[in-house]
């Protein structure tokens, strides 16, 4: 497994607060993560994991706390929060493929809008990157003619699109029928020795165990655990950890 | 329908042609009717001509009116919200007829004497101002109708909210306001007929002149009838044929 390049830090999140109404979803969470490395952040339903993740490229506010991207702060500041989602790519549990468009316009969208790439470039990049996440077909057809994994796979490409710097997965898997869970798994995996930064929420304990470099396990809000994957699979600090990993592995 | 589903840009093609055709060659076939039909074959061409026009102008304007309505009425910026909410709440709340003769009889004494509308052009004000607030509540129903994922999707490609708007959101709703657009349309060519009061000759005022002169007022407004139908089977046509055109992407 690959250790990181460096420890210079690309994202940096301190006492971070977040509450929807009476819920109090976050609790001064604070966590840094370093070039390259790749995350996997477990937890219950409800703990808080996706809503940090969340908040990382300001789909939610934080309502307390410093969140710093790549040396720039995420705020109110519009120019910071454009220049920092141009550097975090993200993948939905729900893919949200632009339904209108094809699998080519989808991803070359935003690299023709936001990075002002010729139609010409911007159909070459996402043709290269189809190919790499095994679609090299299927450039022309619309997102509702592909399976759930082909959707999922076509999301990564259209965020690789950006160049980001950092890579957030929503539980990309969540929302796929078992038989296609593997396709996506087998993308993210080659994902992750590229050197890119990947911050994985997910319930694939399997992923987060061979894949990650670090897993953080969320819980009521707040980290709970915050180790390397041997640590955490074999032996976690708190009950609240060990009653959640007798609870998945009751599946396997 | 089917073959318009198929084929929908050669059915809008089709209809466009159909349209000309039939309000250029329209006096031809007509001329050939007995009296009262056979003399006046031009003066219904004419009127046919007129309520085409107030169809296109006002459906054109009306559709540019609905979506900015649309996006005003969900705008955060109150006072626009309030501005788009008070002009639907006035124009639905009058009537139309009472809103053409507004324009025609009032908007002269506000405008400086240099500025002169024509009665056409007072006809086309109003019924635009009518079918817009119709339509700003179709198109703000297409609006919520998109889903917040395609938004989050696009806002986290680094999309500006105007871009989210104009490449995402926007084709989207149009799909599901079409339909509810295509029956204010289909109103609003018969609606055009409320311009004979202010003495726009348009084909509702040939046929009621026609009988008056003739006294045969069966023959004259079986024609009267009949063109209409012809009008309203081209403009629903074109209608569903952009309908299907715009379905691209969402059939299975």
């Amino acid at each position: 497994m690959p250790q990181p390049d460096t420890d210079r830090p690309i994202i940096v999140a301190r006492n971070i607060d977040k509450r929807f109404g009476a819920f109090h979803a976050l609790r001064n969470v604070s966590a840094s993560f370093s070039e390259g490395q790749v995350t996997a952040i477990v937890g219950p339903s409800g703990s808080g994991k996706s809503t940090f993740l969340r908040t990382l490229n300001r789909l939610e506010k934080h309502d307390s706390g410093s969140i710093v991207i790549d040396g720039i702060e995420l705020n109110d500041d519009l120019k910071h929060l454009d220049t920092i989602r141009r550097e975090v790519g993200m993948v939905f549990q729900s893919f949200n493929l632009f339904s209108h468009l094809t699998i080519l316009r989808n991803i070359t969208l935003a690299p023709m809008r936001v990075r002002k790439m010729s139609r010409v470039d911007a159909e070459a990049k996402a043709q290269a990157l189809l190919d790499r996440v095994g679609l090299k077909n299927q450039a022309h057809k619309y997102p509702v003619q592909l399976s759930g994994g082909q959707q999922q796979r076509v999301a990564i490409a259209r965020a690789l699109a950006m160049d980001p710097k950092v890579l957030l997965f929503d539980e990309p898997t969540s929302a796929l029928d078992p038989e296609m869970v593997n396709e996506v798994l087998t993308v993210m995996r080659e994902l992750a020795h590229t050197g890119i930064t990947m911050l994985v929420v997910t319930h694939e304990m399997g992923f987060a165990k061979e894949v990650a470099d670090r897993v953080i396990f969320f819980d009521e809000g707040a980290i709970l655990e915050d180790t390397t994957p041997q640590a955490f699979f074999t032996n976690p600090d708190h009950e609240r950890a060990q009653a959640f990993l007798a609870q998945v592995r009751h599946g396997f | 329908m089917n073959w318009i589903s198929r084929h929908p840009g050669w059915t809008m093609v089709a209809a466009m042609l159909g349209l000309l055709a039939f309000l250029w060659g329209l006096a031809i076939p007509l001329s050939a009717a007995p009296a009262p039909i056979g003399p006046a074959a031009e003066q219904f061409a004419e009127g046919a001509r007129i309520t085409v026009w107030l169809t296109l102008i006002a459906g054109s304007a009306g559709i540019v009116l609905g979506v900015l309505g649309g996006m005003g009425k969900l705008s955060k910026f109150l006072p626009l919200k309030w501005l788009c909410d008070f002009y639907v709440w006035l124009i639905r709340g009058t009537p139309l007829l009472l809103q053409i003769l507004f324009v025609w009889l009032v908007v002269p004494t506000i405008l400086p004497e240099s500025i002169q509308l024509s009665d056409f052009a007072c006809a086309a004000i109003a019924l635009s101002l009518n079918i817009g607030a119709y339509n700003t509540e179709c198109v703000r129903a297409g609006i919520l109708a998109v889903p917040h994922g395609q938004v989050e999707a696009a806002r986290a490609l680094g999309l500006s909210p105007l871009q989210t708007f104009m490449d995402v959101i926007l084709p989207q709703s149009m799909r599901v306001a079409l339909p509810a657009l295509a029956n204010n349309l289909a109103s609003l060519v018969k609606d055009s007929s409320l311009a004979y009061a202010i003495s726009v000759v348009e084909l509702t005022m040939v046929g009621y002149r026609i009988q008056a002169e003739s006294y045969q007022p069966i023959p004259v407004f079986l024609t009267i009838a009949t063109i209409y139908l012809i009008l309203t089977t081209a403009f629903t046509t074109l209608t569903s044929a952009l309908e299907a055109q715009l379905q691209t992407g969402q059939k299975r």
